[in-house]
């Protein structure tokens, strides 16, 4: 059966590369009768693309049965509890990169399973980075990676300009430097209604800004023989950045308690006047309903740091079909169907960063052409940073390691340690992991 | 009694011992076994390596897990008691008022209607340093000038969970002993009072050892459900930050499920059990003795 | 009673005023939760702040209840506020039969193992919920249960039971066992004996122990969040976290759940508080 269904697909890349998609959806197979099980990732960001599933079941005859919808980390959880009960009963779950080396063998390796041509639609950089010991485990839906917001009422205010080059001599413009950056939202920070920025405390969003930082540094969380380097003078100069703003008052003392929410609620209430963050929030903070600097929101690259590279965070949402599935060909040919040209082009006019390589230049111009000038911008921007954006180590441990580093980044944030005996512990303690896990060479 | 069969009590008890048996019972021993086992979620097969008192050894060798055992401690101590002192405070006020009885204890309820995982969120907005209400109501006073980062600052993140948790359970406290006010024989009173005592008085020596097997009651119903906090301050701070409001319920969560460690967090798990059956079992013996000096059978 | 005490004028005033500031730190954080319920998204987080709403607004009730339109179809509210509505008294009414029986085993009863296994009931309740969650789920999962209203109203009535053992256990031991014996001598089985006097006579004890399982029931969070998945079985608490996605929380759809969370058992409450008073009285203490 296999080499038929190779066929079809191959039939429908041959004919999506020339996009008449009309013609392409014979593709994707016919299973008329079969339920297909799926677990996907809630929320309102995410499910708009369901809609497009009803579309999906039209053309196969199968039916969708979404057995669970649920935020990231309760849907990790629960995939857990699948594995460790042995009751992987569903077919296809959604994934991230950041989760998917965690889950072991449960997903199958989808490279024999897609044909090469329609692979080669998607971003070459976020395929990598979906692959885990070789094995493209997840197909990406949307790819994440940080870039800087800027709230226009303040940097464009002529007042605080002209004070800002009377003292550092220089215009006031988005921070190309960490130093810059820095230097910025300590000086344009006025308690209690408008901090610098913020930055996520807690949980893996504190482990990856700092990562960023540390690799924007020249410096790496592991070296070639997965030994911890995050203590390394890169990754104590990075921790000392954000003891530096954290003492200086430029942010909120509570930022060591927030998650994205709370920053992207404090930037939409114009309390921040720049901010590190996900593509994701672009149309929120331009929604005049939702947000109180809708209309004044610039873009600009993240900063760079000390080693002049930039050390962009990245990640993508995706699609995993479990190895226990029992129609297989239907799973993929639902997630091949869920991350195609339109579904992608559906991802990205709602504001998320799609991963197939020609969607990204399509919707920019629809932006442009309907005179949406502020998300044509942002695509161009976002896109830029992804060339030099790179995922965490895809290691089972990630998550595991991220927990014992933060709280010790916490720690010295709030000052309770130095940023070199903070990260001293923590990566004795993650050398620990290392160790147990058998990955240390 | 003698006429009845032998089995009949153990009949009546049988569906209840059913139920717990295989919500509890089997659910304790399979995690009880887990323990002594490299249990790691995602791996199902270390669910059969045997690895002796290791989790135990390395736990005890762990200065995190015995701050957050620590800190549980005190965090339910205090909580207990002051929810205790608050309650009891409460129903003398709420058994004073005659008018609007109803309403009144109804209101006095109104936090019992709150999921804890609610009073999380609603007290992470409440305290949350820059916008949140207390903040604002403060600036709006003028009391303050700069944001008191109430989520941050090592003592005042205690103070706020613990503030949500005495939020979240003193009604219950006061519910028990309003009723056991209500109970109060009134000859007693007036006879102390024709006597000389003063108000006092008469609330150290007569209500108050009448309040006792009551006050004994709701600290033995507080102390089996206490962990239901964990709901709450899992939204507030999640232990964090720097690990300041840590309990073993948040540690336990995040290496069970985070960090995949089933068998090490169900060792930690051990030692809650433990702990809180130790506390448990001591009230429950106070309020047995109370019991019977209120002259009940035994 | 000792309302009737002599009181001078200031002292109840005094009272009125403690009572009136106790109450009021018991509502406002509650009461927030209400008035946020009511107010667009943008007022929620204003700084500086907006004490009184200025555009109060029911969108946040329409919204999680898919009213409006050009947005995408709303939760799927109406099934969790019925699965939590069936879990919830369903589980409160057999725990109170269950428990019932139990309590009158060991009220009426002598037998072997009685004090250990009563202590046993009272430490089944000590084990917190997040060391039982995982084993549970395998247990249940075995069984099949998963998603299933059943399984949370079988998991509830083991949370239920022991309270409800202990308080019913109080109220038989406070009726007289002469009552019973004289109905039984005037020809009632031991069966009808119950119905007709005892029962009666715990009827109190046995609505404060419902109205305890049924607020525990409804507000349960970690054990649901962990056993359900879908509208088959989800509750409502468990459809609070349906408001928050990795990046956002939506604080105003979010409160206007809460307010749905919150009514149904404030009314019960208010119906029932006479004998919830009543039957905490007399079942733990006496017996």
């Amino acid at each position: 059966m296999r080499p038929r269904f190779k066929a079809l697909l191959l039939a429908c890349a041959a004919l999506a590369g020339g996009m008449s998609l009309a013609h392409a959806q014979e593709g994707y197979g016919k299973f008329d009768g079969y339920t297909l099980k799926v677990k996907l990732i809630g929320g309102t960001q995410y499910e708009k693309l369901y809609t497009r599933i009803p579309e999906w079941e039209k053309l196969t005859g199968a039916k969708v049965d979404i057995v669970s919808s649920k935020n990231h980390f309760d849907l990790d959880r629960e995939i857990k509890q699948d594995i460790a009960s042995g009751s992987i009963s569903w077919c296809v779950g959604s994934n991230h990169t950041s989760f998917a080396p965690q889950y072991g063998d449960l997903y199958v390796d989808l490279k024999p399973l897609i044909p090469a041509e329609t692979l080669a639609d998607y971003v070459p950089a976020t395929l990598k980075a979906s692959e885990v010991d070789g094995r493209l485990v997840q197909l990406p839906r949307v790819t994440d990676v940080s870039n800087l917001y800027y709230n226009k009422d303040v940097y464009e205010n002529p007042d605080i300009k002209a004070k800002y080059k009377a003292k550092f001599g220089t215009d006031l413009a988005p921070p190309k430097t960490y130093d810059e950056y820095k230097q910025q939202v300590i000086f344009l920070a006025n308690p209690p209604n408008l901090y610098g920025t913020a930055f996520p405390g807690k949980d893996e969003g504190m482990t990856g800004r700092f990562m960023e930082l540390v690799r924007a540094n020249g410096g790496d969380m592991f070296d070639d023989k997965w030994n911890p380097t995050f203590n390394s003078p890169a990754g104590v100069a990075a921790l000392q950045w954000f003891v530096d703003i954290y003492k200086a008052g430029a942010v909120p003392a509570g930022t060591v308690n927030y998650t994205w929410d709370d920053i992207g609620q404090a930037m939409a209430a114009g309390t921040l006047a720049i901010d590190l963050d996900w593509p994701g929030f672009a149309a929120f903070f331009n929604d005049q309903a939702s947000s109180k600097i809708a209309g004044k929101v610039g873009f600009a690259l993240a900063p760079v740091g000390s080693s002049g590279k930039r050390g962009g965070w990245s990640g993508s949402h995706s699609f995993s079909v479990t190895q226990a599935c029992d129609n297989k060909k239907a799973a993929v040919s639902f997630i091949t169907f869920m991350t195609n040209y339109d579904s992608e082009m559906m991802e990205a006019r709602a504001g998320n960063l799609p991963t197939r390589t020609k969607v990204f230049a399509d919707v920019e111009k629809e932006f442009r052409d309907k005179g949406n000038t502020y998300m044509a911008e942002m695509f161009g921007t976002w896109e830029k940073s992804l060339e030099t954006a790179r995922t965490p180590p895809l290691i089972p441990q990630w998550i595991e390691v991220s927990n014992v580093l933060w709280p010790q980044l916490q720690a010295a944030i709030v000052g309770q340690k130095t940023p070199k005996e903070a990260l001293d512990k923590a990566a004795s303690d993650a050398h620990d992991i290392m160790e147990d896990a058998g990955l240390l060479k | 009694m003698l006429r009845s069969p032998r089995a009949i009590p153990y009949l009546l008890l049988l569906p209840s011992i059913v139920v717990i048996a295989a919500v509890v019972l089997v659910p304790v021993l399979v995690s009880l076994w887990s323990s002594f086992t490299p249990y790691n979620l995602t791996r199902p097969a270390t669910l059969f390596t045997f690895v002796g008192w290791r989790n135990y050894q390395r736990l005890f060798a762990n200065a995190d897990f015995w701050w957050a055992f620590g800190r549980t401690l005190v965090f339910v101590t205090v909580a207990l008691n002051l929810e205790l002192v608050f309650g009891l405070a409460l129903a003398l006020l709420v058994n004073r008022v005659t008018t609007g009885r109803k309403t009144i204890r109804t209101i006095m309820m109104f936090p019992m209607m709150f999921s804890p995982i609610l009073v999380g969120f609603q007290f992470k907005y409440v305290f949350n340093d820059s916008v949140g209400i207390l903040n604002n109501a403060l600036f709006s006073l003028g009391l303050i000038t700069r944001p008191i980062p109430w989520l941050v600052n090592g003592a005042l993140a205690n103070f706020s969970i613990l503030a949500a948790e005495i939020w979240m359970s003193t009604s219950i406290f006061a519910i028990l002993l309003l009723s056991g006010l209500l109970a109060l024989p009134q000859d007693p009173i007036e006879a102390a009072k024709v006597d000389g005592c003063n108000p006092v008085q008469v609330f150290r020596h007569i209500t108050l050892p009448f309040l006792m097997p009551f006050i004994y009651i709701a600290m033995t119903i507080r102390s089996l459900d206490v962990a239901r906090a964990y709901d709450m301050v899992r939204i507030m701070t999640n232990g964090g930050p720097a690990g300041r409001t840590e309990l073993l319920w948040t540690l336990i969560a995040r290496v069970g499920y985070q960090n995949s460690q089933m068998g090490m967090a169900n060792a930690m798990g051990y030692v809650s059990i433990l702990t809180s059956i130790a506390f448990t079992f001591y009230f429950y013996r106070k309020l047995s003795l109370s019991r019977r000096y209120m002259g009940g059978a035994e | 009673m000792s309302a009737r005490m002599i009181e001078q004028p200031w002292q109840r005033w005094a009272i009125r005023f403690a009572l009136f500031v106790a109450l009021a730190i018991l509502c406002i954080p509650g009461l927030w939760v209400v008035l946020t319920a009511f107010r667009p998204n943008v007022e929620i987080m204003a700084r500086p702040p907006v004490w009184i709403p200025q555009h109060p607004t029911l969108d946040n009730f329409r919204r999680i209840f898919g009213l409006l339109p050009a947005e995408q179809q709303g939760l799927p509210v109406a099934d969790y506020f019925r699965n939590s509505l069936v879990i919830s008294v369903t589980s409160t009414i057999i725990a109170i039969l269950v428990g019932m029986m139990g309590g009158y085993a060991f009220a009426r009863f002598r037998f072997r193992g009685k004090k250990a296994m009563f202590l046993g009931f009272m430490l089944s309740r000590t084990v917190p919920g997040i060391a039982l969650s995982l084993p549970l789920f395998i247990v249940w999962s075995r069984l099949g249960l998963i998603d299933t209203k059943i399984g949370m109203i079988v998991i509830y009535l083991a949370i239920n039971i022991p309270f409800t053992i202990w308080l019913t256990d109080g109220f038989f031991r406070q009726i007289p066992v002469d009552l019973s014996d004289a109905a039984q001598i005037d020809g009632c089985t031991r069966w009808q004996a119950f119905w007709k006097i005892e029962f009666p006579l715990a009827r109190s004890g046995l609505a404060s122990a419902a109205i305890f399982a049924f607020l525990t029931s409804w507000n349960e969070y970690a054990l649901a969040a962990q056993i359900t998945r879908t509208t088959n079985a989800k509750t409502m608490p468990v459809g609070l976290m349906d408001f928050t996605a990795q990046f956002t929380v939506d604080w105003a759809g979010m409160s206007a759940m809460a307010v749905l969370i919150i009514i149904p058992a404030l009314i019960l409450t208010f119906i029932v508080q006479k004998h919830l008073i009543a039957g905490l009285t007399f079942g733990g203490v006496k017996g």
